[in-house]
């Protein structure tokens, strides 16, 4: 089965991933899946109803609030990097996060590197399929590689004016 | 005729390709007559990505006996910055450095050989 | 001045460690050229015509003389002995290693500086007046916001991988000394009715090839909102700046596009969504700004009797206090403006020598305060009448003292063909022949105020299109040629220059401004500048005189 680096309890392990990607061209197969929004907006009733899990995936000019009442019902939103200097799904990652309260798996997909990873982890990501053959390792070592942040995320670091109060 | 430039990765330095390897000089530089010799030694040096960055092929013209770049900007980059002499290559001197300082005649402000138009 | 503490030093030191691993990555192979790019770029770093540049940041321009003779060490150990300061108020090395760059920024480091995203589609270097702290004119100083901005933007989480470059300046006077109109974002702080304090947002200027003059989205934002404010202008602009083309990607394009009522309607859509979470809370405000509490100055008279009486001795001393010297807000004392415009030298650039002498004057007579301005000169903020004899007097002896301030010879230039590598044609020289062609200082100061400032491509680092005089290098069937534009500001009455007409070759350019400089002689009412002149004549004049020969 193939994997994914998850961040669970604050730390970065392999695991194995139940869902398979499908291009809109193919054919569902059984089990759970990440579909693209086109296709969950055709299917996913459908899908769903199968009683199966569903993920969707969001091109990098699709915003999250295309998912918004469909939040509660799907287990992973995977947001793409074409690029890895394509910074959009860091917007929505925060906004599924802090607006749509979305409490499911927030995965990058694409060109995913380890490079990305703080930013990643401050925005509310929790699964990963880097493209540069990093492992959990280099995600964890990624992400403490700065000590102290300037701004509020998604995550719980207190920003340096909070732990400049204490 | 052509030549093979790139900078240093390590450090910058801007080099020229001679026989299979890179000198500083551009008076060293091994002269392409050939297109198809030239592109043969690009392409090797495109593989050489912990040496060098971005070899490219540039033109050359025959400039009063000599072999100059065909553009300022190769000119500049074979010599350094013309608002301090005193830097870069043509601090050195030299035949060939007096010469390029020198060369007038159709020179281009893009150098790269498949940024011009050729006729 | 603001000082770093404990939490800013740990974090200086854990970019300088990253970018360490980043390059011995790079050196070992396991990162290509293409995925390191953009690493070393929002480090500042980048690979130029003959060596790597460093870009160093000064955060909105200033530095103390600690940090100045860093600059002048690093200058010595790891460059050739000089740097340029540029107009985004950085100090740029050209003749930088790969192979030291971990180190250099471990001295900067040490001194509480770095070249953090000063370059890359980041939020960059933040631009603030140069005279704040100093001018009876600010309503507020600037720095205090400028430092807040730089703290919210440094390695932002969501705002790091924005469509293109983003550049924000705060201005708190009248007039304008940030261009704050032709920056993606300008911020003109106002006061309200009742007195509270706020800013005047402008979003979408810029230069380059499109360039715009900012629109005002919102007349009032009250002063303590301004973070998340900021937040939903980037918000929606990382959404929706394009991608697909790099010439198309900057927030002014978006503006532009979609008009900005609309621009403005998302943004406050988006803000009162997102509430104040991310505003800074008043505690940190308060700290910020005791950082930046007023200078304690001497209770002085306004005029200084010493200096009247050098004055009236020393010609070159009345020349240089008409031309260098503003008012301050202390009466007996004044804001010293140091030139980096001598006659035939490189405009912005600056020797270690010269770096030290300034570092020591700052020390010395100016409260240990320097400032960087966006036109290439340095500032002693704040320095006693009494003093400014001898800070002159040292000045000059470092050729420093050039007094040219805002006057034709103080030509903004950017490093062009002798040093970038996108450049289409060489600023240098060409600022160089305008300045020996005005050399004469009695002929500068009849011409008055004139902003002449040159671009070696239309990336427009050399602010052309915001000059009096606006000067673009072409390239026109493969040789040099410049292009001239007249009556561009980047002050509080901003405007785009106005094409003269073809583009000249080099060796016609410094004779062209000279021309267009008789023109304005000839045509100019009372107390008209130049740019006063052009706007009330137009172009027509202008052109006939420099084109006459082409009939
Ligand atoms: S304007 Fe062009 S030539 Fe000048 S520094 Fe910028 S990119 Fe280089």
């Amino acid at each position: 089965m193939p994997t994914r680096i998850r961040l669970q309890d604050g730390g970065f392990s392999l695991v194995e991933d139940p869902f398979t990607a499908v291009a809109d061209d193919l054919q569902v197969p059984p089990g759970d899946v990440i579909i693209s929004l086109t296709r969950f907006q055709a299917e996913g009733e459908r899908l769903l109803s199968e009683g199966r899990a569903v993920g969707v995936r969001l091109e990098s000019d699709e915003g999250a609030e295309a998912l918004a009442y469909d939040l509660p019902r799907i287990a992973v939103v995977a947001l793409a990097f074409p690029k890895y200097r394509d910074g959009r799904a860091y917007t929505s990652a925060r906004l599924l996060r802090e607006r749509y309260g979305f409490k499911g798996e927030v995965r990058a997909v694409g060109d995913v590197l380890r490079e990305q990873a703080g930013f990643m982890l401050r925005c509310g990501f929790d699964a990963f399929e880097p493209a540069d053959g990093s492992s959990p390792e280099d995600w964890e070592r990624a992400t403490q590689r700065f000590r102290h942040v300037y701004q509020r995320g998604t995550d719980a670091r207190a920003p340096a004016f909070e732990e400049r109060g204490q | 005729m052509r030549a093979l430039t790139a900078n240093r990765l390590i450090d910058g330095e801007v080099v020229f390709w001679t026989d299979g390897r890179w000198v500083e000089r551009f008076a060293e530089a091994q002269l392409f007559a050939d297109d198809e010799a030239g592109e043969a030694a690009e392409a090797h040096a495109k593989t050489e990505v912990t040496t060098v960055v971005e070899p490219y092929l540039i033109d050359l013209i025959d400039a009063e006996g000599i072999w100059a770049p065909l553009s300022y900007r190769e000119r500049i980059r074979a010599l350094g910055p013309p608002n301090h002499h005193d830097h870069g290559k043509q601090a050195e001197g030299g035949a060939v450095v007096e010469a390029l300082l020198n060369a007038h005649g159709a020179a281009r402000s893009t150098g790269r050989v498949n940024l011009i138009k050729r006729k | 001045m603001y000082q770093y503490d404990a939490i800013d030093k740990d974090f200086l030191a854990d970019r300088s460690a990253e970018f360490r691993g980043q390059v011995a990555r790079r050196l070992a192979g396991e990162l290509s050229e293409d995925q390191f790019k953009p690493l070393r770029l929002m480090n500042g770093l980048y690979l130029q015509l003959h060596a790597y540049m460093l870009r160093i940041a000064i955060p909105y321009g200033s530095l103390n003389p600690t940090q100045m003779r860093k600059l002048a060490e690093i200058s010595r150990t790891y460059d050739k002995g000089y740097g340029h300061f540029t107009t985004r108020t950085n100090l740029q090395f050209h003749w930088i290693k790969l192979k030291d760059a971990p180190d250099i920024l471990d001295a900067l480091a040490s001194v509480d500086m770095h070249a953090i995203q000063t370059s890359g589609n980041c939020i960059r270097n933040v631009t603030a007046d140069p005279y704040a702290g100093a001018t009876a004119e600010e309503l507020d100083d600037p720095r205090v916001w400028a430092e807040a901005i730089r703290q919210w933007s440094t390695v932002h989480p969501e705002f790091s991988w924005l469509p293109r470059k983003f550049k924000i300046a705060v201005t708190a006077s009248v007039k304008d000394r940030t261009a704050a109109r032709v920056h993606d974002i300008g911020l003109a702080i106002r006061r309200g009715r009742d007195g509270a304090l706020g800013f005047e947002v402008m979003v979408g200027g810029g230069l380059g090839r499109t360039p715009y003059v900012g629109s005002t989205i919102r007349e009032f934002l009250p002063a303590k909102r301004l973070v998340s404010y900021l937040e939903a202008i980037l918000r929606v602009y990382n959404r929706l700046g394009r991608r697909d083309n790099s010439n198309k990607a900057r927030i002014k394009i978006l503006v532009a596009t979609l008009g900005a009522e609309e621009f403005a309607r998302q943004v406050e859509a988006e803000w009162e969504k997102a509430g104040d979470a991310s505003d800074l809370p008043d505690t940190e405000l308060a700290r910020i700004r005791a950082a930046f509490a007023p200078t304690r100055f001497e209770t002085l008279t306004a005029r200084s009797e010493a200096f009247e009486a050098a004055k009236a001795t020393s010609p070159a001393l009345a020349r240089f206090a008409r031309n260098n010297l503003k008012p301050h807000k202390q009466p007996g004392y004044g804001i010293v403006e140091v030139s980096l415009k001598a006659i035939g030298a490189t405009p912005g650039d600056a020797n270690a020598e010269q770096m030290e002498v300034v570092a020591d004057l700052a020390e010395r007579y100016g409260q240990g305060d320097i400032r960087v301005t966006h036109e290439q000169n340095l500032v002693l903020p704040h320095v006693k009448l009494d003093d400014v004899a001898a800070v002159h007097a040292a000045l000059a002896a470092a050729e420093l003292a050039t007094p040219n301030m805002g006057l034709v010879s103080d030509i903004i230039a950017c490093p062009g063909l002798d040093y970038c590598a996108l450049a289409n044609a060489r600023a240098i020289p060409i600022a160089q022949h305008i300045a020996e062609r005005f050399a004469d200082p009695d002929r500068a100061e009849a011409v008055g105020e004139l902003k002449i400032k040159i671009s070696g491509c239309i990336n427009a680092c050399g602010h052309h299109h915001i000059g009096h005089i606006g000067i673009l290098g072409v390239d026109k069937k493969g040789e040099e040629f410049y292009q001239l534009t007249l009556g561009g500001s980047g002050a509080e009455d901003a405007a785009v220059g106005q094409m003269l007409g073809p583009a000249l070759p080099a060796n016609r350019v410094a004779e062209a401004v000279d021309q267009l400089v008789e023109v304005y002689l000839r045509e100019r009412q009372g107390e008209e500048r130049f740019l006063d002149t052009f706007r009330r004549t137009g172009v027509s004049p202008f052109k006939e005189a420099v084109y006459a020969d082409a009939h």
